[in-house]
């Protein structure tokens, strides 16, 4: 239950921001997509949308929200899953509302404003998907959405950060059908989050050589995954020095994406954006030095041995 | 009976929320050798009631401390509630936290149940 962005600007009339703060984060949601643009059937832009953030604290997002729910720390199942029974007008506790810090009138009054919206979106942020409850907390954000097209047109999208990490995402499940988390050690793809996923991996020590692309794992990752990076052999193709280049054995300076490197990056509702580099590339491309690099491992001989009777191992 | 040597020094426990800002996201862009983004990245934002409690002001140094490791901040008041301190994401932070994912692949990155003391 997703759309693009274009489809947001041109009919979502009621938005959710929740565990999310895009006037920090995504300065340009607001203003581009979201809240303010005028579309093809939201003619008068900000007066025709309402805006309803949820979070854990009062943002600079929430001067921009009609509503401002504040929920406790860790509630955001909870209140997802009163929310879902209220929907379906379903009795909820007293004592399990009180949980959330919210009060009954303030979650029908939610629910009432979802089922009378004409499209309604809800973006949700790293504070929901990254706190206690994880992916369990993201199913519910999305099921949430799935329920309410019973009732109107309701979408749900993730609030993706940092430069075309959706891209990475596109490109591995196209390419395997998986996400991220995939093992290729067998010549075909396996998916198993909490196993072949990357902090996982170098946690439990598994890997004996890591090669970084346009990442910085050592300013981000858990301090146990930062150390066997710094252990093992660890390659970085990035255009600065980062903290992960410094602990890295080798370090490639490529040219940095759409500025003298042409590419494609993907928004975050997945629609691919080709990049035109302004500047002539004074360093190599990240694809020139991973296909350098390809060249390099295919030249090598094989480290098993060959076959007793002479043929080769494919 | 035994006594933790740090025990006695412990003064409050809070709920540490690694966070991003406008600010943090140019400075990773300018570099993150910067003065400016170690400053961001170094800052706690604390409610005023809870920095009273602390006995710290604005500015102070405090010593955070998680069953990984630890890291030290700078406190700075701000509009947050009580008994969490919010922190953007950065080298400081991933001294704090380890890397069970629940088999998620994902880390439990905000949220974290942290031990403060006041550093002189």
């Amino acid at each position: 239950m997703s759309c693009t962005l274009g489809e947001v600007k041109n009919r979502a009339d009621f938005i959710i921001y929740w565990g999310g703060n895009p006037a920090e984060c995504h300065p340009r949601h607001f203003t581009r997509y979201a809240l303010t643009p005028k579309g093809k059937f939201i003619p008068r832009g900000r007066k025709d949308r309402t805006m309803v953030l949820v979070d854990i604290r009062e943002t600079p997002s929430a001067k921009a929200a009609d509503i401002f729910l504040q929920v406790r720390p860790g509630k955001d199942f909870e209140m997802l899953s009163i929310l879902r029974a209220l929907v379906k007008n379903q009795k909820v506790s007293a004592s399990a509302v009180a949980e959330t810090g919210l009060t009954l009138e303030q979650l029908t009054d939610l629910v009432s404003r979802m089922k009378a919206a004409k499209f309604g979106v809800l973006f949700f942020g790293m504070g929901l998907s990254m706190t206690r409850g994880k992916h369990m907390n993201s199913a519910a954000a999305l099921t949430l959405a799935a329920e309410m097209n019973a009732f109107t047109k309701f979408v749900a999208m993730p609030m993706r950060g940092h430069g075309n990490v959706t891209g990475a995402d596109v490109i591995m499940r196209y390419t395997t059908t998986y996400p991220f988390g995939i093992n290729l050690s067998r010549g075909y793809p396996r998916f198993n989050p909490g196993e072949y996923s990357t902090i996982d991996l170098l946690v439990r020590g598994d890997t004996d050589a890591t090669l970084v692309l346009g990442a910085d794992p050592g300013a981000t990752m858990p301090k146990p995954a930062i150390e066997h990076l710094r252990r093992t052999p660890t390659i970085v193709l990035d255009p600065k020095v980062t903290h992960t280049s410094r602990l890295a054995r080798v370090h490639f300076t490529t040219a940095p994406a759409g500025i003298s490197a042409p590419g494609t990056a993907y928004r975050m509702d997945e629609v691919p954006l080709p990049l035109r580099p302004a500047l002539k590339p004074s360093y190599l491309t990240d694809e020139e030095v991973l296909k350098r690099i390809v060249a390099a491992v295919k030249a090598k001989p094989p480290w098993y041995p060959a076959a007793r009777d002479g043929a080769q191992i494919a | 009976m035994w006594f933790h040597p740090r025990r006695a020094e412990i003064d409050m426990r809070f709920l540490l929320m690694p966070i991003r800002s406008n600010k943090q996201g140019v400075q990773i862009n300018v570099g993150k050798d910067g003065d400016e983004y170690n400053a961001i990245v170094n800052t706690v934002q604390i409610h005023p009631d809870d920095l009273k409690e602390l006995g710290g002001t604005s500015g102070a140094t405090i010593r955070v401390r998680t069953d990984v490791g630890e890291a030290t901040f700078t406190l700075k008041e701000a509009n947050v509630p009580r008994g969490l301190l919010f922190v953007p994401y950065g080298p400081p932070t991933c001294q704090l936290y380890g890397g069970d994912t629940d088999g998620t692949g994902m880390p439990t990155s905000k949220g974290w149940d942290v031990e403060v003391e006041l550093v002189p």
